[in-house]
């Protein structure tokens, strides 16, 4: 049985590395991500009221949407939860190697990171960015495969969401990729074949969630929701001037890494961090919450 | 043989003791809800119950300087921000009853009305109504300077007419 909602928001980590990083790319959103935690806290915040009885009936009601499976919000956690593929062990090896309030990435840490490939890079960017519009279509009740709703939505995010959406673009596009991370996915995804897609690690964990008969139909879907979105990411970068040097010059506020090892720092972030998970669950505590106290 | 059975038998209480306490979580306050909802047929929203998008058509067209933004359609319920210059300024929400009965006890004490449906305060953000006995018509304010007279000035712009003859 999957663990209780409110212990996913209870337990969600308040100074880890997903935390560091996410902090360190406030300067993109500002103001618009608090790492909430607690369920509890979160119903405060949220709803603004102190009641204890309200607190306890919202809490209720969030509790029993999330558990009946019919809902979707279970499929939701599911895929914020299964596209992160942290590795736990070495995030605590690294944080446990901090000097003063930096990780250096250094020595031992560094021959356990394995840069990916430019392509499985790529790949992971857009099935990443599906998984969004899959899990966003699953809390929110649109059809599963509507892009078009996904993409009007998407001008309206803001919070936990929008912070999401932005460590995507960095952490997953212009760090790994470069500058012309947009062009290089759409190229990728260009010259895949379903067969390709279909050996990819991450795509093979949530290909039951993606809509498509076979994976022929679902590379055609990533493909689409991929033309529909980017223009949103080129906007977000050209509005910021975004390069990855500015996001290095941030990411230097929390891991020591020299300029020669730069391809090492989002192999680094992606084996350590979960912030697909951990804001996944943040957005969609949020969720229930709003839903509940209108209902109760 | 006895005191063998009794050795054992303190062993398997020590190791249960000590795995439990080191794998469950302190109490909670949401444990029973946790355990209600998860035991066998429990469902949070039933199959006789509106669907969210046949609420969508009654709820208020905005004033102009302000936005209204579609945010959740589920079954039994729908739910839109009202937003002015891109801030969120209230929420608003229509649900059907029949997915939580309890909600429908607050209005029987009710001694106001809007738009002649019963109406009470809930909290300290929000105001709800209740239509044809069923149809709990929520607005919660998300901003200060929303108050209560604003959110049941917005009670009243819901096609509450509508609302009450759905199916």
């Amino acid at each position: 049985m999957s663990k209780p909602i409110f212990e996913l928001v209870d337990n969600l980590p308040t100074n880890n590395i997903t935390v560091m990083m996410l902090k360190s790319l406030d300067f993109l959103v500002p103001g618009q991500w608090q790492n909430l935690v607690g369920f509890e806290n979160t119903i405060r915040e949220v709803t603004g009221e102190t009641d204890e009885e309200m607190i306890q009936q919202i809490g209720d009601r969030a509790i029993w949407l999330y558990n009946d499976k019919s809902q979707g919000y279970q499929k939701a956690m599911w895929l914020y939860q299964t596209v992160d593929s942290a590795d736990s062990a070495l995030g605590t090896a690294a944080l446990a190697n901090k000097v003063g309030d930096k990780i250096p990435l250094v020595g031992g840490l560094l021959s356990k990171v394995t840069p990916n490939p430019d392509k499985a890079q790529a790949l992971d960017l857009c099935i990443k960015l599906v998984v969004e519009l899959v899990a966003f279509c699953q809390i929110n009740g649109i059809p599963g495969d509507s892009i078009g709703d996904f993409v009007t939505s998407l001008a309206d995010y803001s919070g936990e969401s929008l912070m999401r959406m932005a460590a995507l673009v960095c952490v997953d596009g212009l760090i790994p990729l470069g500058p012309d991370f947009i062009l290089k996915a759409q190229s990728t995804l260009d010259n895949t074949s379903p067969g390709e897609l279909g050996s990819n690690s991450t795509f093979k964990q949530v290909q039951d969630l993606i809509p498509g008969s076979d994976t022929s139909s679902q590379l055609s879907f990533i493909g689409e929701s991929f033309d529909s979105v980017k223009g949103w990411m080129a906007n977000f970068v050209a509005d910021r001037n975004l390069t990855p040097q500015t996001i290095f010059g941030k990411f230097q506020g929390f891991l020591d890494f020299s300029e020669d090892k730069l391809d090492y720092v989002a192999a680094f972030l992606d084996m350590t961090t979960n912030y697909y998970e951990h804001t996944g669950t943040q957005t969609l505590a949020r969720c229930l919450i709003e839903r509940a106290i209108a209902e109760i | 043989m006895v005191r063998l059975r009794q050795i054992l038998f303190t062993y398997l209480l020590v190791t249960i003791l000590l795995v439990t306490a080191c794998t469950s979580q302190p109490p909670s306050r949401f444990d029973q809800a946790q355990q209600d909802s998860t035991s066998r047929g429990a469902t949070a929203v039933v199959k006789e119950s509106e669907s969210g998008g046949s609420f969508n058509r009654y709820f208020p067209e905005p004033d102009s300087g302000y936005q209204r933004v579609y945010t959740q359609e589920k079954k039994g319920f729908a739910e839109a921000k009202l937003k002015q210059a891109g801030k969120e300024i209230a929420v608003m929400a229509i649900s059907d009853t029949i997915n939580n009965p309890s909600a429908v006890n607050k209005f029987k004490n009710s001694t106001e009305t809007i738009a002649g449906y019963p109406a009470v305060n809930q909290g300290s953000n929000a105001t709800a109504i209740l239509v044809k006995d069923r149809f709990q018509v929520k607005v919660l304010s998300r901003d200060p300077s929303f108050t209560e007279s604003d959110r049941k000035a917005l009670l009243s712009q819901f096609d509450l007419n509508g609302l009450s003859q759905l199916n």
